[in-house]
């Protein structure tokens, strides 16, 4: 039953809880290690924590905490719960909120209804999305490598840049047809 | 015998139609780099984008900005409207659709979702925006100039700050709502014009913000 496939791979629907080999190829998020999988006839509700690499294909409604590994939730898994991990990958559907301290992964088959806190990240073309995302965690102005600063910087030389705020009271000056293109 | 400027009786009198935009179109901004300077000017802003969530996009800011970004597609909401048939109904839908907070945005992406709503929907949508904007805060989004029936809906993507890529997918036909400038000013009252643009496409690009 907990006997290891080495040929198996996360994602892929199973039918029942089992210890699955490590993923090699994907996402830098991905780790070498043992990764739990819930199998699609499985539901949960309630508390679901782990500290291994999880994938869920069925469906898990309640609070889900990973706090330092990765959560995948395969192209079978239905979530409606609080997320934490360290990073997730949706390829299923999730209703809830997700918190990463690293990054989250949207799929193009995944769907995503709620709200989600990370510092990075990446929605496929065709994924569903509603909701807000919030990446005031990532890195900021300051955080910015040289190359970037010598882009703001660049930036900031364009007349354009110094754009402030309009003064209350000021005349409204539109330039329709001014400028075409 | 040809008459100049008369109309040919015999043809088929067909309806404008908008100009078929080609697929992943590329076109160069300013508006929308002053826009990105206008919300650049504070501290993990507060975004929110009326458009179907991009996932380049999405990068795009983060990495820029650090922002919150809320996502509300309202182009899904006005196409199955207008499936059902309910198109009327957009002005009701649209008073309790956002949730956001009054001043609690700092920059707000229309794109050109005013195309595609009637005049009282409109209205509804632009007094909803120009309460969620922040003082200082700024407001992007474009009209058509011409009236014609749109078949698609524009997905703008990000490429730069002074780049969009525009991508296509097919709509529900509507006649599209043409705004006057001045028309414009007045629905989003509290908030003033900082910038208008004409392109080509005979689009006006609009830069809001709230003084």
């Amino acid at each position: 039953m907990f006997k290891r496939d080495e040929a198996v791979k996360p994602g892929v629907p199973t039918d029942g809880p089992r210890a699955e080999a490590p993923r090699s190829s994907g996402s830098d998020m991905v780790n070498i290690g043992t990764i739990g999988t819930i199998g699609k006839s499985v539901v949960i509700k309630g508390e679901l924590s782990a500290s291994e690499d999880l994938t869920i294909e069925g469906t898990v409604e309640g609070k889900i905490e990973l706090r330092q590994n990765v959560l995948t939730i395969g192209a079978n898994g239905k979530i409606k719960a609080s997320v934490f991990a360290k990073a997730v990958i949706v390829q299923g559907e999730v209703h809830g909120n997700i918190t990463a301290t690293e990054k989250v992964d949207i799929r193009d088959a995944g769907s995503f209804d709620g709200d989600l806190a990370s510092p990075r990240v990446a929605i496929a073309d065709g994924a569903h999305f509603r909701g807000s995302i919030d990446m005031q965690g990532a890195s900021k102005p300051a955080d910015a490598k040289p190359g970037d600063a010598a882009k703001a910087a660049a930036d900031a030389a364009k007349p354009a840049a110094a754009l402030p705020a309009p003064a209350p009271g000021a005349p409204v000056a539109p330039a329709a047809g001014s400028i075409p293109r | 015998m040809l008459k100049w400027g008369s109309r040919r009786a015999d043809g088929p009198q067909v309806a404008p139609a908008a100009p078929s935009a080609p697929a992943d179109a590329i076109v160069t901004t300013k508006v929308f780099q002053h826009f990105l300077t206008a919300v650049g000017h504070q501290p993990s802003p507060t975004l929110l984008d009326l458009g179907a969530v991009v996932g380049s996009n999405v990068s795009f800011f983060g990495e820029r900005f650090a922002c919150k970004l809320h996502v509300e597609d309202l182009y899904s909401d006005i196409e199955a409207h207008a499936q059902r048939g309910e198109r009327a109904a957009m002005a009701k839908f649209l008073a309790t659709r956002l949730t956001q907070a009054p001043d609690s945005i700092d920059g707000v992406l229309c794109w050109d979702v005013f195309d595609f709503l009637d005049r009282a929907a409109g209205l509804v949508l632009a007094a909803r925006l120009a309460g969620m904007v922040r003082k200082g805060g700024a407001l992007y989004a474009s009209f058509g100039t011409t009236a014609v029936e749109l078949k698609h809906y524009t997905k703008t993507v990000v490429v730069a700050e002074d780049t969009l890529k525009y991508r296509v997918s097919p709509a529900t036909l509507t006649p599209r709502t043409v705004l006057l400038t001045r028309d414009i000013i007045k629905m989003f009252d509290g908030l003033i014009v900082a910038e208008q643009v004409l392109l080509k496409s005979s689009t006006r690009e609009t830069l809001f913000r709230r003084p």
